[in-house]
């Protein structure tokens, strides 16, 4: 039996920019680290943070839509996180624009770990109509 | 690990970073965070359907971890893990097979209160020579990590 999907569908026009989201927490563990370290072929890799994609983790959590394509991320390094150490995460829409009658929507989101200790900042612009991918650069 | 002293002039190159993409490595990319379910990066049906693209491509986070080692590599983690940025935009997709380099250039240096902002242009190619992201970086260095004349 498939769950029946009780999220919101997006309303782009309706959607406040300031909008926060539900606080997540998640526990980072070595084995994440290391999965992301493999991921990235780079074994000194310090933000294993940017796969848990948290700045939109609880947008996809309360909306529904057709997707996303990612057009432009912006990312500021503050503390490494430390395995073992649980995340907390602040997230909130930024702002919407429209281009070219395109869509738009960037989220932030601010991560800190149970120390209290600032580890990121992450800033993503995300394309909502994602199948001008394939409309522009084909298969 | 020892402290990266060195001085920083508008118009130095910061030694290039290849990676080549793979989709075992986009499937452990996306794995690390958690992320189980088939999605455009990790399975090509729903690429399919989601992009309109023939196969899988690899998140743009992805071309944003490369950039972060492009620049903690030139500026040393100690510098850039605790002050550095990157602001990457992308403009074609990245897929499995592909070969990509990250170079950059430094365009500004400019005096803070406790050390100089080093301001970095990013660019990043394929293997045909296709431009698939373009951005900015910078980091504050830190008084410690300049050499004492600066």
């Amino acid at each position: 039996m498939v769950a029946a999907d009780d999220r919101i569908l997006l309303d782009w026009d309706a959607l406040e920019v300031g909008e926060t989201f539900e606080t997540y927490q998640y526990l980072l563990t070595q084995e994440m680290i290391d999965t992301y370290r493999l991921g990235v072929m780079d074994p000194e890799a310090s933000f294993p943070t940017i796969s848990h994609k948290v700045d939109v983790k609880q947008y996809n959590a309360r909306y529904r839509d057709a997707g996303s394509v990612n057009a432009r991320c912006a990312f500021h390094c503050y503390n490494p996180p430390v395995a073992g150490k649980t995340i907390t995460v602040r997230a909130w829409i930024a702002d919407k624009y429209l281009r070219r009658g395109k869509n738009y929507i960037v989220t932030e989101a601010v991560s800190v770990d149970e120390d209290g200790r600032l580890i990121d900042r992450v800033i993503t612009h995300e394309l909502k109509q994602p199948t001008e991918v394939g409309k522009k650069w084909g298969g | 690990m020892g402290r990266l002293v060195r001085a920083y002039e508008v118009g130095d190159e910061l030694p290039p970073l290849v990676k080549q993409m793979t989709q075992e490595a986009i499937n452990l990319f996306e794995g690390s965070g958690g992320d189980s379910e088939p999605s455009q990066f990790t399975d090509e049906e729903t690429a399919r359907e989601t992009l309109g693209t023939e196969g899988t491509v690899a998140s743009g986070r992805m071309s944003l971890s490369f950039a972060l080692e492009l620049l903690r590599r030139y500026f040393g983690s100690q510098v850039f893990n605790h002050a550095g940025t990157v602001d990457l935009r992308f403009l074609r997709p990245v897929r499995p097979g592909d070969t990509i380099t990250f170079t950059g250039t430094v365009t500004g240096v400019s005096r803070e209160v406790n050390g100089s902002r080093v301001s970095v242009d990013v660019k990043v190619e394929n293997q045909r020579g296709d431009t698939t992201g373009v951005g900015q970086g910078s980091a504050v260095v830190p008084n410690a990590f300049l050499p004492q004349d600066e």
